[in-house]
């Protein structure tokens, strides 16, 4: 689901880019705030790992495929470190494997990193409902996870879709881009519940990683 | 001009310009040439061929005005015949549902201009194979690649989780000593 170059007009490309430098500016200054931000780091590192080679992770979906994104578990367990982890895993996939464009790194940065954060602002929900009601957190990690992905399904959906050139067959391209969003409707299903997983998994063996504040 | 050299000249032409075989008969003018096709192939990086994606091609002089329009057959490939009066990199663009990537071939300038038209048929035995240029890593480079980016990920990891533990000694030996 990575845009990559060529794809999207300069503007969108520049829009993209000052987006993700405002939010990763705001998401630093978040960090700041912590008690002691080293403290996270290497959870985020661990995790940036995880969403780099999640890519290559392949899930068939008739007739296509889909691939992990994970930006959701990223929101969840990260809170505002998702966001440069986003960053920098989007970056090195695109230098290593040209998944996604450098031209497009601020547009997919943006498209990835703030449906992240939303999830674990949809994530921290759950302390509404008790702080350690197992139930609930399964079902936030889960609402987090599917819900951080399926709006940067949306953000794809409006951008290409409201880009596609005007050299090329719109309807058959219209028609390529549904199929496509459609295919991540089971994704989004397999994404939340593995989030659910890792959230309650955590909660049991080492519930204050799941406290990001 | 004397009847010897209106005889000559075409001749002379013919022998030019014309490559592998031309035919000239009463009223029928037949001629055959080898052009040089180009094959692209565009496929998903997981292999899946890229079905009825749609092509676009431009010339070399005109980067900005799509000089042929197309789709690929069911395994992502596509053939056309560039004009080779225009030398230099010809552009091919392949996109399909915001997904996409866009190859230059260059193309030498070294025979007659031919008429370009562009079919999308199943795969053939065209020697000219265009290939893209993201695919140029074996898959061991790629699994290298990606072993060396997750270790320096874990790496970082470890070494802020060593800083953590050292910090906390440090701190407890300290409120030891004190």
């Amino acid at each position: 689901m990575h845009i990559p170059d060529g794809i999207l007009p300069a503007a969108i490309i520049v829009a993209g880019y000052a987006t993700t430098g405002g939010v990763t500016w705001y998401s630093l200054r978040q960090i700041k705030r912590d008690r002691n931000p080293q403290e996270n780091i290497p959870k985020a590192s661990l995790l940036t790992a995880a969403f780099f080679v999640a890519s290559w992770v392949h899930i068939p979906v008739p007739p296509a495929s889909v691939h992990l994104i994970l930006n959701g578990l990223m929101g969840t367990i990260l809170g505002y470190y998702a966001f440069p982890a986003i960053l920098i895993g989007l970056f090195f996939q695109a230098v290593m494997f040209q998944h996604g464009g450098l031209s497009t790194l601020g547009v997919n940065a943006s498209m990835f990193g703030i449906p992240a954060i939303l999830a674990y602002h949809l994530f921290q929900l759950r302390y509404k409902f008790g702080k350690n009601n197992r139930v609930w957190t399964g079902i936030f990690a889960f609402l987090a996870g599917a819900g951080g992905l399926g709006l940067s399904v949306v953000l794809f959906f409006f951008l290409v879709i409201t880009n596609i050139p005007a050299n090329i067959d719109a309807a058959i391209e219209r028609n390529a881009i549904y199929g496509l969003v459609l295919a991540h409707i089971p994704l989004m299903l397999i994404e939340g519940a593995f989030t659910a997983a890792v959230a309650l998994f955590l909660m049991r063996v080492k519930p204050e990683l799941l406290e990001s504040r | 001009m004397n009847f010897k050299w209106k005889i000559i000249i075409p001749f002379a032409f013919l022998s030019v310009f014309g490559s592998s075989a031309s035919a000239i008969a009463h009223g029928v003018r037949m001629q055959a040439r080898e052009t040089q096709a180009i094959e692209v192939n565009a496929e998903y990086d997981t292999g899946e061929p890229m079905a009825q994606a749609q092509v676009t091609v431009y010339a070399p002089n005109d980067p900005a005005t799509p000089w042929l329009e197309g789709t690929t057959d069911k395994n992502g490939n596509f053939i056309f015949t560039p004009d080779s009066s225009q030398p230099g990199n010809w552009s091919v663009q392949v996109r399909q549902a915001g997904h996409g990537s866009i190859v230059n071939i260059p193309v030498e300038g070294n025979q007659a201009p031919t008429e370009g038209n562009g079919t999308a048929v199943p795969a053939t035995n065209t020697p000219r194979i265009a290939s893209s240029e993201s695919a140029n890593f074996t898959p061991l480079q790629l699994i290298l690649m990606g072993a060396a980016g997750v270790w320096g990920f874990i790496g970082t990891a470890l070494f802020f989780m060593r800083g953590n533990k050292s910090n906390s000694e440090l701190r407890r030996s300290e409120s030891q000593n004190g």
